[in-house]
């Protein structure tokens, strides 16, 4: 069969190798010049003891990471989730709970996906949904002021036990923090040990 | 009142197939016509079950079949696996749970009274070709014009288009490219100025009007299902028409059925001959309207010119030929075969002339680019092969870097050569191939046009 880029649909080059031919080789699913057009950001903050005790960012917010997101969120792509896959498998590969940023039911169904879960679904991560969203407003339609000044914008399920360890929240986009230290805050506040932040890009 | 709003629903969705989710009009006046059972809708995807119990999936829209080409997930909407299909993605998702529409009530109905404001004259040539399509039309069958590069193809289809107009009937002339489609929009509007006309390509926003004579890009007419009594395709062998079997079943599915699809083209493709020289329906004109013969291509050694252009140098025959145009003020187009060289060479031409543009496909301003070109405001333009076809600029030289490359087929070369001498004060120009070795393809090319110069069949 043969294989296009998902982004630019350009026909993968398949030259045949051992690893191949022993299935060893990583699967692409862009090409080179897709690939290139990123660029990592590879942020890695550590601020022990604070709310968010490390957080992880892989790529920086450029016009092809524009470009994917919009593919991804808009146009609905969910195919494309299967492009970050193997970082995100990388980065999460660790002994703790990965707890993806939840979204408004009303909006999953709206998109008929969640990026985040998406993601991690593609990456193989397994991930437990504790959280849920207290209100329905979006981040991207508030002022910085206003998303610095919410109250609290997510909560446990109610029939979830947190335990005493460590706890990895994932979100697709790192802008301000804000929903990322929300998420962290009700973790700790149900008594996680430790919260780490892993998101696909800086912005 | 009432009355008018179903007429422009009418209009709008005659013919056309659409995402029930966005249409022009308000999600109650949509359900309403569902109820009266005026829209009727269709799954997005058609799925089943094959032989070996896999699924095999169509898109009800764009109708890919092809298995590579459809994503199943784990829908939130429709709570189970949806299968959605990525080939028409960027016009709206189209999934197992999404709803298209289509019209089934009253059919529109189009006027019969317009005017023909063109009032050239054709060739003997270009008349003939005319007529013959006009017969086929008649007989509903397949036609082809196989003419030149400038023999003046666009009028040849002016008076059969005004005919079936006069019929009521709905016209589509379909391009692959949207710049055959933004030089054939003016073009059309002046020949037929009370017609309703509607231009349709990526970007262009849908009126809802009911416009009886339709351009679009081959693309667009996805949206489409049994809507028009003819379709002319022009540049028929286009990419990525050849390539793209899912344009062609896009196009059979736009014609109602048993309308003919009629094909234009300077370079068809064997099988479009074959199509139709079974039953006589060809017409070939190997004359340009100014009667000149075609530019012949000249070869040019350029050994090695992507290493000098990485190296931030242009090859010495290459800087001569630009600076002799730039001098004597004749327009160029400069073809490369790869963006990222030209790219690394545009800097290097600016140092010539800071006015020299590279665009390509994906450029933000390639229309305003190529109007500047038109009118003088720029020296020359570098390009990939978005511009080998349909556009005309008086007096322009053109040159192709690496005319070796596998991206210039015959067809390719024979077109970028069609670009030159095509308006009668200027029927000659510079048609100059610089390559790293000669190919069978630029042999091929500059044998037939040639042996077209000779006037010999070509078949």
């Amino acid at each position: 069969m043969v294989k296009e880029c998902l982004l630019c649909e350009q026909t993968l080059d398949a030259t045949p190798s051992w690893q191949s031919l022993l299935g060893l080789d990583q699967q692409a699913f862009i090409c080179g010049d897709c690939s290139n057009s990123f660029k990592r950001a590879d942020i890695d903050i550590k601020e022990e003891g604070t709310t968010i005790d490390r957080t992880t960012s892989l790529y920086k917010y450029n016009a092809a990471m524009k470009e994917f997101l919009h593919q991804f969120k808009f146009l609905q792509d969910v195919a494309l989730a299967e492009v970050f896959a193997d970082d995100l498998r990388r980065v999460l590969k660790k002994d703790a709970i990965i707890v993806p940023i939840p979204m408004h039911p009303a909006k999953k169904v709206a998109r008929t996906f969640a990026q985040v879960e998406a993601l991690l679904k593609s990456a193989n991560v397994p991930y437990m949904d504790v959280l849920e969203k207290t209100d329905m407003v979006s981040m991207g339609e508030k002022t910085k002021a206003e998303r610095l000044a919410m109250p609290s914008l997510f909560k446990v399920k109610t029939n979830v036990t947190i335990k005493p360890t460590t706890y990895i929240v994932v979100d697709d986009i790192y802008t301000t923090g804000t929903t990322l230290r929300h998420a962290a805050t009700a973790l700790k506040e149900a008594g996680a040990t430790r919260v780490e932040a892993v998101t696909l890009i800086r912005a | 009142m009432a009355y008018t709003f179903n007429t422009e629903v009418k209009n709008f969705l005659s013919g056309r197939i659409w995402l029930r989710a966005h249409t022009p009009f308000p999600a109650e006046t949509i359900d309403a016509y569902i109820a009266s059972g005026d829209i009727q809708i269709i799954p997005g995807i058609k799925s089943e079950k094959t032989t070996w119990s896999q699924m095999k999936h169509i898109c009800n829209r764009c109708q890919n079949d092809e298995p590579s080409r459809f994503t199943t997930f784990d829908c939130a909407k429709c709570e189970g696996p949806c299968t959605y299909c990525r080939k028409c993605l960027k016009m709206g998702r189209v999934s197992t749970c999404t709803e298209l529409i289509i019209w089934a009530g009253e059919q529109t109905v189009y006027p019969t009274i317009h005017s023909f404001a063109w009032n050239g004259i054709l060739t003997t040539h270009q008349q003939k070709a005319s007529e013959e399509l006009m017969r086929s039309t008649e007989l509903q069958r397949s036609h082809l014009i196989y003419a030149v590069c400038g023999a003046g193809k666009t009028e040849i289809l002016f008076q059969p288009i005004y005919q079936l107009l006069t019929e009521g009937k709905r016209v589509c002339i379909a391009a692959p490219r949207v710049d055959v489609i933004l030089e054939l929009e003016p073009r059309l509007r002046e020949a037929f100025p009370s017609t309703l006309i509607e231009a349709l390509y990526g970007g262009a926003k849908p009126g809802i009007g009911p416009a009886q004579l339709i351009l679009a890009t081959t693309h667009q007419l996805y949206r489409f299902q049994e809507a028009f009594d003819v379709v002319f395709v022009d540049e028929a062998d286009a990419f990525p028409y050849t390539a793209d079997e899912t344009l062609e079943h896009a196009v059979k599915k736009a014609v109602k059925k048993s309308a003919p699809i009629h094909f234009v083209t300077a370079t068809p493709s064997k099988q479009l001959i074959a199509g139709r020289k079974r039953n006589a329906s060809i017409s070939t004109i190997q004359r340009r309207y100014h009667g000149h013969p075609l530019p012949v291509p000249r070869y040019e050694t350029l050994w090695h010119y992507t290493r000098h252009i990485k190296k931030g140098s242009l090859p010495k025959k290459l800087l001569t030929w630009t600076a002799q145009r730039l001098q004597k003020q004749e327009p160029f187009l400069i073809f490369f075969h790869n963006i990222a060289l030209m790219e690394l060479a545009e800097p290097l031409f600016q140092k010539l002339d800071a006015g020299v543009k590279a665009i390509h496909a994906a450029h933000p301003e390639r229309k305003e680019i190529v109007r500047s070109l038109r009118n003088k405001q720029l020296p020359g333009l570098l390009t990939t092969t978005i511009l080998e076809r349909g556009i005309t600029i008086p007096n322009v030289q053109v040159a192709v870097i690496g005319a070796e490359q596998k991206i210039f087929d015959k067809g390719a070369l024979i077109q970028i050569g069609g670009r030159v001498g095509r308006s009668s004060d200027h029927p000659d120009g510079d048609f100059v191939l610089f390559h790293h070795g000669i190919t069978y393809a630029m042999d091929d090319a500059k044998t037939e046009i040639i042996r077209l110069n000779e006037g010999g069949v070509s078949w």
